[in-house]
């Protein structure tokens, strides 16, 4: 891990002015020099964003033109066409994953490309299931650009329930969960601390904090080696943990982006059904902040969790959504909501996409040139809880490192969706030539990259 | 054990003590001791976290809800088996941690109660001796050496820039620590055994780690001062002085809190706080619904355990709580007098748990009953027959509302497919017997336009017969042994922190249901009962795994 060295322009990008509001501070060009930014083009970043409950996939799916940038966008997509540029849509792929219901196996395939272990969760008609056994694809991602940030990975989330592996889709490394924040003032709080606390006592505290945690992990370190090893397993990794937050102190915040600023924040009732939407507004400002000020560069948004019973009363739609998932294809009334539904979420997709936009990286582009987003659901379909044909869209190039505007078809080739898995980490930068299950990837997906 | 019991007849208040009527007084201390089972590492829940905070420090208790929420297995949140920890959690233990020091060294009068003096003098006797003692009831134990000097380099490294900070510091550096955050039970070396000798299959947990125990399991909070000095001064380690503070900890009013947050999740009632019905269909269910709903069931649980906790006043007491607000919701009187008042009901309609809004309305949909959520709560959490769930491949959906069909026609579909009926006829038959409750849990006389049908079947059971109403399922259920087992179950779980795993887990159960639903038996004996069983008194041989 690359550490940066402490200055004091650095932590005095934003001072607080009277009456609590934010001033940023004249952009100074002497701050930038580290980012070394025109040799290597814009910084990446990753974003996951998840929604549940499988799609429709005749309202999903764009319609072919004379080549793959030829495409109609589908009913559910249609919000994404100011963007139809930027996108690669890719259908036919195989979800793989194994272990637990089909949920719990498409919640924990999905970014691991792996089977779970067998565990604590009692699914529906099936053996009852632990966690994934391998990373997910962001968290390989993080771990291969050892980014010189505050946060190696940031997990937002809106309203995603219970901790377990129905609700978790982000595995730092087998078998351990990254809970995603689901509450915008903690995340605010948490993650900005640095943009709204005076520096001289910023400074304070961090001395202060690596004096507790240290003695902290020596407590660790000894209650530890009085265990049996799996007690000792669990110690330790709360160890690593307690060291990572332990590193973050000794990682300055180097504002160079005159787009960062410390963001606003409303009170809203964050586990309430329909404060659903504002929580994720707020989140998706949440996050676009954090990568403007370069807190992380990897990230995702977990909307809600897989078998999502998220009551869309904004949409007029008073059924739980994971009902509805489950009823028939002949259901014409289920069929148009959930349209509506996933149509809603790509409403979601487009706004992130033109924070993105809208957002200057400091370097003459947008936050967007060097993003790519993943959008991906647990499921293809709810009503068979199908994995083949799960509904994929990528957007972003990822620095010029993906061909967009284009709709892949890979349908009738069976092919795993680690392979797809594999291109994005090539796309970031990682030369990776499998991700997941071994015997699942047969390498990059064809014609991706 | 009955020779002790005879000598103390003459002692009528230690008779109450040490045989106290929870039906495993006739066996010998500790029970089931051939095998007590695994004792994996316990971690503090975010309930435990907060109570023992508050105890501490005088934060309040709502700090932990900043922690990231416990996994959920076997609907309790403190399976040791379905734990994670990441930066989030150390993150969110740090910030509680030092909201609960900048609390207490706000607090010179707390400071002075627990260290004789105010450390935030800087005095350095008092600071040594302020560690030792907030050290001791925070880890549950005397500090050693090794972690007195630790602590206080902690205070020396963040006294800056005075006293203030350095007690704050090792009182946030005390609260992250494994000491406080888990319960390691360090294994005891099994006494040297001769070469004839078998090693024992356990050996008895040191004091403090006793007194641990049990202050969680009765309290869910870290010991207080009477049990730590009942562990020092080695009472606790006799089966009389283990159940003084049994039933000394059982009296105090946090073992009612238990008792609510064991049974709240015993009844899957973890969603109500955030659920909400279709208010087009259900037009007095309101904001506040989920709040009052959850009062009630607490006042109803308290009202049970300081009277009688038994199977009976759980499942079939037909009174309730309710103030003007929720008596209006459910259609009934206003109660006389003001906020909740015990309200006697209708034994034709209402039966305890089973027939009040948080249970009903958390076992339905947003926009109709489900027979099929209410019988299999009945089968999976009352009786621990869960029935099997449909294959994947089945479309499973609820059918659509239509107003001119009751529910039961509705889902006649269960009964002429027989893909559905196989499964369905375990719990359909059951849940029916709901039906005069709607789906926010009020009580209804017409469905789809038609008298409401009632009548279901209860079967594959050891109490079963046809049913009309929920008085006639609640009856049932508790004259069932097999609900009683299964009640024990899923109170062995809660205590013990996992699944029942071995032939000495399944006679521990045995006990535990023995002193529900013996002779005088409820749910505070069985409780009581827990402290008796080796796998609560013992460690296995070795430690830990």
């Amino acid at each position: 891990m690359i550490r940066w060295a402490s200055r004091p322009l650095s932590r005095r990008a934003i001072l607080r002015g009277a009456g609590g509001a934010v001033i940023a501070l004249p952009w100074l060009e002497a701050m930038t020099p580290r980012r070394a930014q025109a040799a290597t083009g814009p910084i990446k970043r990753f974003i996951v964003m998840f929604s549940a409950d499988g799609t429709i996939p005749t309202a999903w799916t764009p319609t072919p033109g004379a080549s793959e940038t030829d495409f109609t966008l589908s009913p559910i997509l249609a919000p994404l066409a100011p963007h139809q540029a930027d996108l690669v849509v890719i259908g036919g792929l195989t979800q793989m994953g194994g272990g637990g219901d089909g949920h719990q196996t498409g919640m924990g395939g999905m970014l691991t490309g792996q089977l779970l272990n067998a565990g604590p969760f009692a699914g529906v008609g099936a053996a009852p299931a632990g966690w994934p056994m391998g990373p997910s694809v962001d968290q390989r991602i993080a771990q291969a650009l050892a980014a010189p940030t505050k946060l190696r990975s940031l997990e937002l989330g809106v309203q995603v329930g219970a901790a377990d592996n129905w609700g978790r889709m982000i595995y730092r490394a087998a078998n351990q969960p990254l809970p995603p924040d689901d509450d915008p003032a903690s995340v605010y709080s948490r993650v900005f601390a640095d943009l709204h606390t005076d520096p001289a006592v910023l400074a304070r505290l961090r001395k202060r904090r690596q004096s507790i945690l240290d003695g902290v992990g020596a407590q660790f370190t000894r209650t530890s080696a009085r265990l049996g090893a799996a007690d000792r397993a669990r110690l330790d990794a709360h160890l690593t943990a307690v060291q990572e937050i332990e590193q973050r102190l000794t990682t300055d915040l180097v504002v160079s982006n005159p787009s960062c600023h410390d963001p606003t924040i409303m009170s809203v009732a964050a586990t309430a059904n329909d404060s659903y939407p504002t929580v994720g507004s707020l989140q998706m400002d949440l996050l676009v902040m954090a990568l403007a000020c370069d807190i992380t560069r990897v990230a995702s948004l977990q909307w809600s969790r897989s078998v999502s019973q998220t009551r869309f009363s904004w949409l007029n739609i008073t059924e739980g959504h994971h009902d509805l998932s489950h009823r028939p294809d002949s259901d014409a009334d289920a069929v148009d909501k959930l349209t509506r539904i996933n149509n809603w979420y790509a409403q979601q997709l487009a706004s992130l996409i033109a924070r993105l936009k809208a957002t200057p990286d400091g370097a003459g582009g947008t936050l967007f040139d060097g993003t790519l987003i993943l959008w991906s659901n647990e499921l293809a379909k709810g009503n068979t809880h199908g994995r083949i044909g799960a509904p994929y869209v990528l957007a972003g190039s990822a620095g010029g490192a993906l061909r967009t505007g284009r709709y892949l078809a890979y349908d009738g080739q069976g092919l795993p969706h680690n392979n797809m898995l594999v291109s994005i980490l090539n796309a970031m930068g990682v030369p990776d030539t499998t991700f997941g299950k071994t015997d699942w990837c047969t390498g990059p997906l064809t014609g991706l990259l | 054990m009955l020779r002790r019991c005879s000598a103390l007849l003459f002692l009528p208040a230690l008779w109450t003590a040490a045989c106290g009527g929870d039906g495993t007084q006739q066996e010998s201390f500790p029970l089931c001791a051939a095998d007590p089972g695994p004792a994996p590492l316990r971690r503090i829940t975010r309930f435990e976290f907060g109570r023992s905070i508050a105890d501490l420090t005088g934060a309040p208790a709502s700090l932990a809800d900043g922690l990231p929420p416990d996994e959920i297995t076997l609907d309790f949140d403190d399976i040791v088996a379905a734990y994670s920890v990441s930066s989030l959690h150390a993150a969110a233990y740090l910030d509680a941690a030092e909201q609960a020091a900048a609390a207490l060294t706000g607090d010179s009068a707390r400071l002075t109660a627990i260290a004789g003096c105010d450390p935030t003098g800087g005095d350095a006797t008092c600071v040594a001796g302020f560690i030792d003692a907030f050290g001791r009831r925070a880890w549950r134990r005397p500090l050693e050496p090794d972690e007195q000097t630790a602590m206080l380099q902690i205070y020396t490294d963040t006294a800056d820039p005075g006293p203030t900070d350095g007690v704050a510091g090792v009182v946030a550096a005390m609260l992250q620590s494994p000491q406080f955050i888990y319960r390691p039970e360090p294994a005891t070396q099994p006494t040297t055994a001769t070469t004839t000798t078998a090693a024992p299959p356990s050996t008895p947990l040191e004091p403090y780690a006793l007194a641990t125990r049990l202050a969680f399991l009765l309290t869910g909070a870290a010991p207080d001062d009477t049990l730590l000095a009942a562990a020092e001064s080695g009472r606790l380690g006799t089966e009389q002085g283990l159940l003084a503070e049994t039933d000394r900890l059982l009296a105090d009013p946090r073992a009612v809190d238990l008792f609510v947050h064991v049974a709240t999740q015993w009844w899957e009632l973890g969603g109500l706080a955030t659920l909400d019905k279709d208010r087009s269909l259900y037009r007095t269910w309101t904001d506040a619904t989920p709040g009052a709903l959850a009062q009630e069931t607490q006042l109803f649980l308290t009202d049970a355990w300081q009277g009688s906790p038994t199977l009976e006043t759980l499942l079939t007491a037909p009174v309730t709580f309710a103030d003007a607000d929720l008596a209006s919701f459910y259609g009934l009187p206003a109660p006389s007098g003001a906020g909740y008042q015990r309200i006697d009901l209708d034994p034709t309609r209402a039966a305890g748990m089973l027939t009040q809004g948080s249970f009903l309305a958390t076992h339905a949909k947003a926009d109709q009953t489900s027979p099929v959520l209410r019988g299999k709560f009945v089968r999976a959490q009352l009786f621990c027959t869960p029935p099997q769930p449909p294959p994947p491949d089945i479309v499973v959906m609820p059918p659509t509302v239509d107003p001119r069909l009751s529910t039961r026609q509705r889902y006649m579909m269960h009964i002429v497919d027989d893909n559905c009926a196989v499964c369905h006829q375990q719990m359909d038959p059951i849940g029916f017997a709901f039906e005069h409750y709607d789906a926010a849990g009020r009580w209804r006389d017409i469905d789809g336009g038609q008298p409401v049908d009632a009548t279901g079947m209860l079967t594959g059971t050891d109490v079963d017969g046809a049913l009309d109403g929920v008085p006639s399922l609640a009856t049932r259920l508790a004259a069932s042994d097999e609900v009683a087992s299964c009640t024990a179950r899923q109170w062995f779980r809660y205590a013990f922190g996992r699944s029942e795993q071995t032939a000495g887990d399944l006679c521990t159960i045995d006990k535990l249901a023995g002193a529900l639903k013996g002779p005088n038996g409820d749910y505070r004996k069985m409780v009581r009962a827990t402290v008796r069983m080796a796998a609560f008194r013992n460690l296995p041989t070795g430690g830990s795994p």
